[in-house]
């Protein structure tokens, strides 16, 4: 059910002229695609160095909890960036991006990777103080940062499967990755 | 005081190597910039980013 | 005079040498000569070595590869931005930019080797393409440049010298120049894929 109204909008977004022109244009949708890989240097990598921080593998002399402060408001540029451009993508190449199985595995870890990170600010707005000058943040935060850290190199590795087609609907006869990629015709042609 | 003081080497190093590697890459990237423009004017007749002749 | 030059202005002195070789192996086209001699080396790298013999024949192991290549390119992203921006004066300008500049450069150098080892992956696997790719050798001449620029030039003077005696405008170049090669070899690096 899901899968065909997935499926239908896909369609529905592919027929619109302005998808149209983001994929034949000459460079439109490489430097839309660029764009989206090197903002990750922006958004994933201050994230990663805040990260870092927790763990204690880098700036262990700097406030830890100053520094997600101040870094906050760059990564959020950059995640803004990644989300507009990442849509963008999704609108060029909707029916093969959303039959994807890989992008599908994206968007939970997305979720779950932000749902991380809604934890961890609270806890860490929580445990306020006392910690941020020790070279290793308490062993709550440095669990949240250690899952963000792998949640975020899963979301990026799966993005980079994306345009790989060994799972494509057409390449599968594999009912529960037909199912689970929302192959819709072929999984009724089975 | 900074003019005052002395040039020391490294920093002589620094700030040539930086004006030899930023000047080659501005210069890449207007060259990159110019060749493009061409391009987009040779495909479509003139510098229109959103305006596919392909399509419409 | 040369003494004095070696002695006191050494690293300037190997600068201007540097240069100088540079200018005359391209009046002589040796990088041309070179380049056109090395594209056996490139089809054995793609044919017959093991890294390129596993890349053309797992997919799915080359693009794990490939993954790991775009996240050391986010950290070392994330790094350069970070010291740089504070040389620049625009974030954490309450903190020393000694320490950052210290506290960031030994992940930045552990990511550039996670990142030239599996770039070397990745290139092996379709190395025949990239030897005649312009982009591609524009990423690996700045690749060269920029880790000579930060290995032997930067880090060596920000270590060394408090940066309240280093005079401003140095310093502004130098992360101009850090965060323009490193977005450099990301972006021609990304520009392979399409062409």
């Amino acid at each position: 059910m899901i899968n065909e109204m997935l499926l239908q909008f896909a369609h529905w977004m592919e027929a619109q002229p302005y998808s149209q022109m983001l994929v034949a244009g000459y460079f439109s949708y490489n430097w839309v695609e660029a764009t989206h890989v090197l903002t990750l240097m922006l958004s994933i990598g201050s994230l990663f160095v805040i990260d870092l921080r927790m763990i204690g593998l880098i700036l262990t002399e700097v406030p830890a909890s100053k520094l997600a402060e101040r870094l906050h408001k760059p990564m959020m540029i950059g995640f803004v960036i990644m989300f507009i451009t990442g849509a963008l993508l999704v609108y060029a190449k909707p029916v093969e991006t959303i039959q994807s199985l890989w992008f599908r595995i994206k968007m939970i870890l997305l979720v779950l990777a932000f749902i991380n990170a809604w934890v961890f600010n609270a806890r860490m707005k929580a445990a306020d103080g006392t910690w941020d000058m020790d070279p290793v943040a308490p062993k709550a935060l440095r669990t949240g940062a250690i899952i963000s850290l792998l949640l975020w190199c899963g979301v990026v590795t799966l993005g980079r499967y994306i345009p790989y087609d060994w799972v494509d609907c057409v390449n599968t006869d594999n009912p529960t990755i037909l199912w689970a990629a929302g192959c819709v015709d072929q999984l009724n042609a089975l | 005081m900074n003019n005052e003081k002395k040039w020391s080497d490294q920093e002589i190093a620094a700030i040539g190597s930086s004006v030899v590697i930023v000047g080659s890459l501005v210069l890449y990237w207007v060259l990159q910039f110019e060749s493009t423009i061409e391009l987009l004017e040779l495909a479509y007749g003139s510098v229109n980013l959103f305006n596919n002749p392909l399509v419409f | 005079m040369l003494n004095l030059l070696l002695s006191q202005y050494r690293k300037t002195t190997i600068l201007f040498l540097v240069l100088i070789l540079i200018a005359i192996l391209e009046a002589f086209e040796v990088r041309t000569s070179i380049h056109g001699n090395t594209l056996p080396y490139f089809e054995w790298l793609k044919n017959s070595s093991w890294l390129g013999i596993i890349g053309t024949t797992y997919g799915s192991v080359y693009a794990t590869v490939e993954a790991v290549h775009l996240i050391s390119m986010a950290i070392i992203g994330g790094t350069v931005l970070v010291a740089d921006l504070r040389l620049l004066g625009i974030i954490l300008t309450d903190i020393p930019s000694e320490t950052i500049t210290r506290g960031t450069h030994k992940v930045f150098r552990n990511a550039l080797i996670f990142a030239v080892a599996s770039g070397i992956f990745c290139a092996a696997g379709v190395a025949d393409k990239v030897y005649y790719m312009p982009v591609f050798w524009i990423k690996m001449l700045a690749l060269i440049a920029g880790s000579c620029f930060v290995f032997l030039v930067k880090q060596p003077l920000l270590n060394t010298v408090p940066h309240d005696e280093i005079r401003p405008w140095t310093l502004r170049l130098l992360a101009v120049c850090s965060l323009l090669v490193w977005f450099t070899v990301a972006a021609t690096g990304r520009w392979i894929g399409f062409s």
